[in-house]
């Protein structure tokens, strides 16, 4: 096979004012028909590779030194003209959120119709159909005439690819495609993505940070990590024996070790019961018609946690498993059922007395950038939950569980005075599981607390959740998207479809042998590293 | 004695907050990297130096008092009716003394010929010489020659303030040797360039008024330089006697309206709306010819002409800022409707805070760039329509010195051949300079606390 893509000695520089090298000597080719894997972690530089290639950096990005033959080119020397010449016909590119790709106000046909310059209308449309035939998409009269906001994640990822293959590009760049897709439709447009190559013998540049996605899907591994490449292997060899140690970490990182459950047959007291949970929400009302139509985000869930135990609702993006989280802390109005917590039912309870009462129960946030108030210093942050719940403490008090709280989530007892904008991710989320832990809870729902985490971050924040459930013996409300993740660290499992509860049992029962054809369809889906 | 019109006593609150805000600022660290951008950038010093040298010139010109008046019969003290500031008594040579009409800048005569008698009964057409000023030459009688020679006694004048300024307030690098001083100078470039530049044309314009009229006068004869810096006071209070009418209705009703939603959302949203649709010009120009009703019927509740000037410019900005704050509550509505939804606002509803602490602690922190942004970008828009809305003769009393009067002044006497210009020219170049240097202000606030921009931590 040929080389259709070199990238020798890259650099790249931001001009701010400290000028930074942020991309360090990148060195890999691409052949004919080979799909490359980008791996790394946020911030190394893998979609800044990516753009140089294409030419699409921004305006304060420069490179400085380095060359990328394409097709015995030199793209870097190209004048603009002719690398719009190259970008129509040689190179395409899909992007990460597909909702964001596609202009919202035109049609999918005149999106697509983009694609075709200097060929005549009937033709075009013939073709646009057989684009579409060939990404899955099969009424794709249809779905011509809809507009973006009427087709699902899915589809519209869909249509980015067949945008992108529309020329039947050399080289398709992939930057995390299937990053912002449930995991059953990730499957579908990988496998897409495999056919795809092998029908019009393209390469792929796949820009990943998961190493599963990774693995179902490269034939080789180049892993980045702060604008320098670390190892570029084979993908076999790679997950056999990594050469570096960054690669061993990440992969330790990604695979979860299964957790023993030995802490089963405690008391037996439940903290959570939730029965029968109904959550409506009221829709548009149709034009003279009387009956209120619903969207029934919960319908009928039973939940019950003994204590210190870690329960986890699994399911898609809309299945209703954050609408769960949320009316149990009294989040979001319920429609009909009850939530008992320690024996007793939250709804009927006073105000006054439930206020108080909520100290019992906590709940951590899925992104640390958005959950802690940047104008506020992390002891304040801590302080306020403190401050309301528990107002018998004295000062002395408030401060020593303050550093208490902050020292037992591993960070630095100065960190109080600092605001939450000089913490990285990882460590943003220790400060929401300190804002919790400082009220010693006996139940605390995470709702998705990893994932929107690097991997190693993602790990190392697990690890702090179960090490803190060993000392305090919390019980968790452990809410995932990703089935692998939860059968590591879960006693139990449900799992939710359209707002009903499919299927729930301990995790080796689910995981092993499930009955139910949703979970079966789940666990399928969910990319393992070969 | 001290006398303090209405619209001083809501000039000196706003100072204090003003003054409240910088030391809150120097106490709240993310925000004071926030305003360290500001002051980084070389237009930002710029325009918050000429600013606050305008801010300056207002203050001083909101400090009245009435002067002592002693009766030579009875010994019996009694206090002027006049009510006087500051700035009128550092100004007091450059106005104290008026010509009978028209006269250009730096003329000697008067701008129009009158018929003077001569000894032998014949009448002659002549160019009156002005009687106080442009006619005494201090250093030369040769004009050009005179101004440059004032010029030089300016600057070394302009030398001696500054250094002896520099040396009171920098006086630890002064000791530290002279290559210290260079660099504490070179590294605060634009600030002492600034600072100097304003320094210098004020001294060499005083020092030229005690001769001429820079500026030319005016239709009665009062110097138009001291007219136009007169004016400075009502444009700067305009600007921010108005935001701060505005600020409690955008920023409560904007809350709430976002914040709660449903009902509240409703009302509020219906009052603004409504309000919008009336054309704001209607609306001024009523309520003023209101107060001018209530005014001419109860004359009795005036003590002098100042009140009824002052009254007047203070229930100008009061309906200004009523007609207003729509357009920063829908804005505020809109953020606060994001913020709800925010986790951190979620996270603070799961520790039980009612919703008046949540606003308090979580809101009212996260929506302040955008007041902050809209105020500075407001003022220039205030300024401009106090001058619009005197042009119609809804805007400040007659007798209040501002912009928009002399402009409106200045109208009457565009047809005049020969023209005369300079009542509009001075306006127009005070006004152009403050709301020139508000705009670059704002665009550099803006820029520094707009959370999309790249200089801002993410």
């Amino acid at each position: 096979m040929t080389e259709l893509l070199k990238i020798n000695n890259l650099c790249l520089s931001i001009s701010s004012d400290n000028e930074s090298e942020i991309l360090k000597n990148i060195n890999f080719s691409l052949k004919e028909s080979e799909i490359l894997s980008l791996i790394g972690e946020s911030g190394s530089g893998k979609s800044l590779t990516a753009l140089s290639i294409i030419r699409l950096l921004e305006n304060n990005c420069r490179v400085t030194s380095g060359d990328i033959i394409f097709n015995k080119k030199n793209l870097l020397s190209l004048e603009e003209r002719s690398m719009r010449i190259i970008r129509r016909n040689d190179i395409s590119m899909i992007f990460q959120e597909p909702m964001r790709s596609l202009n919202p106000v035109m049609s999918i046909a005149d999106q697509l119709e983009e694609s075709y310059k200097n060929e005549n209308k009937k033709d075009i449309k013939n073709k646009i159909v057989e684009n579409l035939i060939s990404v899955g998409i099969n009424d794709a009269e249809r779905v011509m005439s809809l507009f973006p906001h009427q087709l699902s994640g899915g589809m519209k990822q869909r249509i980015m690819i067949a945008m992108a293959i529309a020329c039947k590009p050399k080289l398709l760049i992939a930057d995390e495609p299937t990053t912002s897709l449930d995991v059953t439709i990730q499957k579908q447009v990988l496998d897409l993505l495999l056919k795809l190559k092998d029908d019009l013998n393209m390469s792929i540049l796949f820009i990943t940070h998961d190493l599963a996605v990774a693995s179902q899907i490269s034939d080789r591994i180049v892993v980045m990590k702060s604008g320098e490449i670390v190892e570029d292997n084979y993908s076999m060899d790679f997950f056999k024996n990594p050469k570096s140690s960054y690669s061993k970490t990440l992969l330790e990182s990604s695979s979860y070790t299964k957790r023993n459950a030995s802490r089963e047959n405690k008391e037996n007291q439940n903290v959570l019961e939730v029965n029968n949970l109904k959550v409506y929400f009221k829709e548009k009302k149709p034009f003279l018609s009387k009956e209120q139509p619903y969207k029934k985000a919960v319908d009928d869930v039973s939940i019950s946690i003994e204590s210190g135990v870690t329960h986890a609702i699994v399911g898609e993006s809309g299945s209703g498993k954050t609408t769960v989280a949320k009316s149990i802390m009294g989040l979001t109005s319920i429609t009909e059922g009850n939530i008992k917590i320690l024996n007793q039912d939250i709804l009927k309870m006073k105000n006054n007395y439930r206020s108080n009462f909520r100290r019992n129960y906590q709940m951590i946030f899925q992104d640390p950038f958005s959950s802690l108030n940047p104008r506020m210093r992390v002891g304040s942050i801590i302080k306020e939950g403190l401050s309301f719940l528990k107002p018998e403490l004295n000062n002395d008090e408030v401060n020593s569980s303050i550093i208490n709280a902050i020292k037992s989530v591993g960070l630095n007892e100065n960190s109080i005075y600092k605001y939450p904008h000089q913490f990285s991710g990882g460590q943003r989320q220790r400060i929401a599981i300190a804002r919790v832990l400082v009220l010693d809870p006996k139940l605390l729902i995470c709702d998705e607390p990893t994932s929107s985490l690097d991997v190693t971050v993602q790990k190392q924040v697990l690890d702090l959740l179960i090490d803190i459930q060993n000392r305090r013996h919390i019980s968790y409300l452990f809410i995932s998207h990703d089935i692998n993740l939860v059968s590591s660290i879960a006693d139990k499992i449900s799992v939710m479809y359209q707002g009903k509860i499919v299927e729930s049992g301990k995790t080796s029962d689910i995981i092993e042998n499930t009955s139910n054809d949703y979970t079966k369809k789940l666990l399928s889906s969910v990319p393992q590293i070969i | 004695m001290f006398a303090f019109l209405l619209t001083d006593i809501f000039f000196y609150i706003i100072i204090f907050s003003l003054g409240y805000y910088v030391y809150y600022v120097r106490n709240t660290k993310d925000i004071l990297e926030t305003w360290k951008h500001v002051f980084k950038s070389n237009t930002g010093i710029i325009s918050i130096v000429v600013l606050a040298f305008f801010l300056l010139i207002a203050i001083l010109d909101s400090i009245h008092f009435k002067e002592k008046i002693k009766n030579e019969k009875n010994d019996l003290i009694s206090y002027s009716s006049e009510i006087k500031s500051v700035l009128d008594l550092i100004l007091l040579p450059t106005y104290q003394n008026t010509e009978k009409s028209y006269s250009s800048p730096f003329s000697s005569n008067l701008y129009s010929k009158e018929t003077r008698i001569l000894e032998n009964n014949i009448e002659q057409r002549v160019y009156p010489k002005l009687l106080y000023k442009g006619n005494h030459n201090k250093y030369s009688e040769k004009n050009s020659y005179n101004i440059f020679l004032t010029f030089i006694f300016s600057l070394l004048k302009y030398i001696l303030i500054f250094s002896i300024f520099y040396f009171f307030l920098f006086y630890k690098t002064v000791f530290k040797g002279i290559s210290n001083l260079f660099h504490h100078l070179n590294s605060n470039k634009t600030f002492f360039i600034t600072i100097s530049v304003i320094l210098l044309i004020s001294i060499f314009l005083y020092d030229l008024s005690l001769q001429y009229y820079v500026l030319g006068t005016d239709k009665v004869g009062v110097d138009v330089l001291y007219k136009s810096i007169k004016s400075i006071r009502t444009g700067i209070l305009i600007g921010t006697l108005t935001t701060i009418v505005m600020l409690p209705f955008a920023i409560f009703l904007g809350i709430f309206a976002g914040y709660i939603g449903g009902l509240v959302d409703d009302v509020i949203q219906y009052v603004y709306t409504t309000l919008n649709s009336i054309p704001s010009v209607l609306l001024i120009a009523s309520a003023i010819l209101m107060l001018q009703v209530y005014m001419a019927n109860n004359p009795m509740n005036f003590e002098n002409i100042y009140e009824r000037a002052d009254l007047r410019l203070f229930f100008l900005c009061m309906i200004l800022g009523l007609t207003s704050w729509t357009g920063l509550c829908r804005l505020l509505r809109g953020e606060s409707m994001k913020l709800r939804e925010v986790d951190y606002v979620q996270a603070s509803k799961t520790f039980g805070l009612s919703r008046i602490s949540i606003i308090i602690r979580h809101i009212i922190p996260n929506i302040m760039h955008i007041v902050i942004i809209t105020i500075v970008l407001d003022f220039s828009a205030l300024v401009l329509a106090e001058a619009v809305l005197s042009y119609v003769n809804i805007g400040v009393d007659p007798t209040t010195y501002s912009w928009g009067n002399m402009i409106n002044a200045a109208r009457l006497e565009m047809s005049k051949e020969p023209i005369v210009w300079w009542s509009l020219f001075s306006a127009f170049t005070f006004m152009f300079i403050l709301v020139l240097f508000a705009n670059l202000f704002s665009d550099v606030v803006r820029e520094a606390f707009d959370p999309r921009s790249t200089k801002n931590y993410d």
